[in-house]
């Protein structure tokens, strides 16, 4: 029942998931943070089988660390994004697939521009100006075809983002009730209360 | 539905004089929801060589980066270009490795062959899943609108067509044909294969 | 008293010397001299051959390929030039793990691999013979030339005992003290990438045994940037050196050009 949008905008990439930890039709918590800061200019938002989601996203976290350290920079957002892929690529044909769905989204700092990648648990991976995952996505992606401009200030990007969650707290009968948004550019990356 | 019907998109390439061309839609799916509009199934491997991935969008990405590292250390290895032939043997080979857990791809091979005598004579080829190849000397398809780059390839295509008349004839043929297929479409990139160079032209179709 | 200590590498002598590695690096001192030289605009690569003579079969190298006669300087990736100095068949097997690792790490991040990524995995490769018993340490130094969105343009050096280190213009094989203090003298931060090349050509012609230079005792090669910013290495052919070679005035006299191409 996670949903996830994501979109880019001139210089940066707004990423929002809804802060839901579900059991059945129990809401057991309502501020999961469900988006990673893997490095000062990468956000992976992740969502599907609960278990699966933070067992793999800390695999990933701590992974794209570990190059880190090795090597002084850290991978690209394209990189990073490949990795990723083929992570879950490999782990679909093996005994126990993990099912996570991922945004990715990333400020790439030696070409100055944002990044936003769409992987499923099947290992597709697409860079797209926007995405989105869950039931949310049926209609955020309508949404964002009429109204995303990838040239959008920060600001009118938060507001076309404003417009997906409003649409699916009105139409989705299972609708989260908060979502978390963060952003990423040139600065890094941080927390937009909305 | 079947696994490689899940993300949607087809590939066709044609045989002319002189030249071969080669063609895909752009569209990635989820069963009916559409992710992106720009999603490429071609992808070069030589200067005269060209192959296209229809089938499940994992194993697209998976079997480019599989095949661009084992052309690379061919390359490299015996300092030459990897010829057509060679490479669909490859293909066929890497494919049939899996053959009890396939990747739900049916690649479509096209380039230009180079001959003893230095002058290059047109190759396509197409694959199933497993690597069973089939070689053709006029047009091969793939993928979800296959049924219908058939038809429309049968009445459309004539032997010895130039440069720019194939490239007219597989423009039309990939439009008519994705056009009655709900998993295709969402335009079009073609690839026109001469001796000297590559053609590359993206096309507009229906974007809905 | 040496004897106990030199027949095997992982031993420590009394004064704290591994043998086998100070060995390795006398036979690389032999070596054909391998030169770089860094600028902003690119990297020159030059090396002395010295399997020569009239009766080799260059035919091989003349046509196809990435360009070079594959004695001392090789492709590694699209992005890495390599220049060896040592014992051949040794760095033929180097080379083929290098141009292995590059193309892992095409696999599995998409990208080039960043220069001094692929020296340190040769490195972590020679440490180990030095430490593991029963066997020999790789008779070879490298030179790396590469280019990355990290660090732009790079020159490494490589050498027996696994040891690394980035250098604006360096020189191994024969006769590399001759060419380090000559590099030392003439080389500016500022430089050109046609002054390096004529930098390289010159402290070339002053390092090599042979009073002239012909491309039968030279390898040459550059990396720079195309038009789309993308590395773009260039071995250069025997007629492209020969040319070269002319245009810089080093070029043989007439008489004794036995093996023109």
């Amino acid at each position: 029942m996670d949903v996830s949008f994501a979109l880019t905008g001139k210089g940066y990439v707004l990423v929002a998931a809804d802060t839901t930890a579900a059991h059945s039709i129990i809401k057991v918590k309502s501020d999961v943070d469900k988006i990673k800061e893997l490095s000062p200019h990468l956000l992976m938002a992740y969502s599907g089988e609960p278990g699966d989601t933070v067992q793999f996203a800390e695999y990933i976290e701590r992974n794209i660390r570990l190059y880190q350290i090795r090597n002084t920079y850290g991978l690209r957002p394209q990189s990073a994004a490949s990795w990723i892929r083929r992570s879950l690529a490999e782990s679909l044909r093996s005994r126990h697939p993990y099912s996570v769905n991922l945004l990715l989204g990333g400020y790439d700092v030696s070409t100055y521009t944002p990044h936003l990648y769409w992987v499923d648990y099947l290992g597709t991976l697409a860079e797209v100006p926007f995405a989105a995952h869950g039931y949310g996505s049926y209609f955020a992606l309508s949404l964002l075809d009429r109204y995303h401009d990838p040239e959008a200030s920060l600001e009118e990007g938060i507001a076309t983002l404003r417009r997906c969650i409003d649409e699916v707290a009105k139409r989705l009968v299972v609708s989260p009730g908060k979502y978390l948004v963060k952003v990423v550019d040139k600065d890094g990356t941080r927390v937009i209360e909305i | 539905m079947s696994i490689m019907q899940h993300n949607g998109g087809s590939v066709i390439a044609m045989v002319g004089k002189d030249c071969v061309a080669i063609a895909s839609d752009l569209r990635l799916g989820v069963q009916s929801l559409s992710i992106s509009s720009n999603f490429e199934k071609i992808f070069p491997v030589t200067e005269r060589l060209y192959v296209g991935f229809p089938g499940l969008a994992t194993d697209v990405t998976t079997l480019r980066e599989v095949f661009r590292y084992r052309v690379n250390m061919y390359t490299i290895k015996e300092e030459r270009a990897i010829e057509p032939t060679i490479f669909t043997q490859l293909v066929s080979s890497t494919l049939y490795e899996r053959r009890f857990g396939p990747y739900f791809i049916e690649p479509v091979i096209a380039g230009l062959q180079k001959t003893p005598s230095g002058s290059y004579e047109p190759f396509i080829a197409a694959t199933d899943l497993i690597g069973c190849i089939n070689f053709a000397k006029d047009f091969v398809v793939a993928g979800t609108a296959s049924e219908k780059l058939f038809g429309v390839a049968e009445g459309l295509w004539e032997p010895g067509l130039e440069p720019e008349d194939l490239f007219e004839t597989i423009s039309q043929t990939l439009m008519n044909a994705v056009d009655r297929d709900a998993f295709s479409g969402w335009g079009a990139i073609v690839h026109v294969i001469t001796k000297d160079k590559v053609i590359t032209r993206k096309l507009k179709g229906r974007m809905d | 008293m040496a004897r106990r200590y030199d027949s095997r590498t992982t031993i420590f002598s009394p004064e704290g010397r591994l043998y086998q590695i100070e060995y390795a690096m006398e036979a690389i001192s032999h070596a054909g001299t391998v030169l770089g030289v860094l600028t902003k605009e690119g990297i020159v690569l030059a090396a002395e051959k010295k399997v020569t003579g009239k009766l080799l079969d260059l035919s091989s190298a003349k046509e196809g390929g990435y360009g070079g006669s594959g004695e001392k300087i090789f492709l590694l990736n699209s992005n890495v030039v390599g220049g060896v100095a040592g014992v051949t068949a040794d760095a033929n097997s180097l080379v083929n793990y290098a141009r292995q690792a590059a193309q892992q790490h095409l696999f599995s991040y998409n990208e080039d691999i960043p220069v001094e990524q692929l020296a340190q995995r040769l490195c972590d490769l020679k440490q180990g013979y030095t430490q593991y018993g029963g066997l020999r340490p790789f008779g070879v130094s490298l030179l790396y030339a590469g280019y990355d969105v990290h660090y732009r343009f790079q020159l490494y050096h490589s050498d027996p005992s696994g040891n690394y280190s980035g250098w604006k213009a360096t020189s191994i094989g024969a006769n590399n003290g001759t060419a380090q203090s000559l590099l030392k003298q003439e080389y500016k931060d500022d430089i050109s990438l046609e002054d390096a090349i004529a930098l390289v050509l010159k402290v070339m012609s002053k390092t090599m045994d042979s009073t002239t230079l012909g491309s039968e005792k030279l390898e040459f090669a550059t990396l720079t940037l195309d038009s789309e910013q993308q590395p773009k290495a260039k071995i250069y052919r025997a007629s492209e050196i020969d040319a070269l070679l002319k245009k810089h005035d080093l070029a043989k006299k007439d008489e004794d050009t036995e093996m023109k191409s």
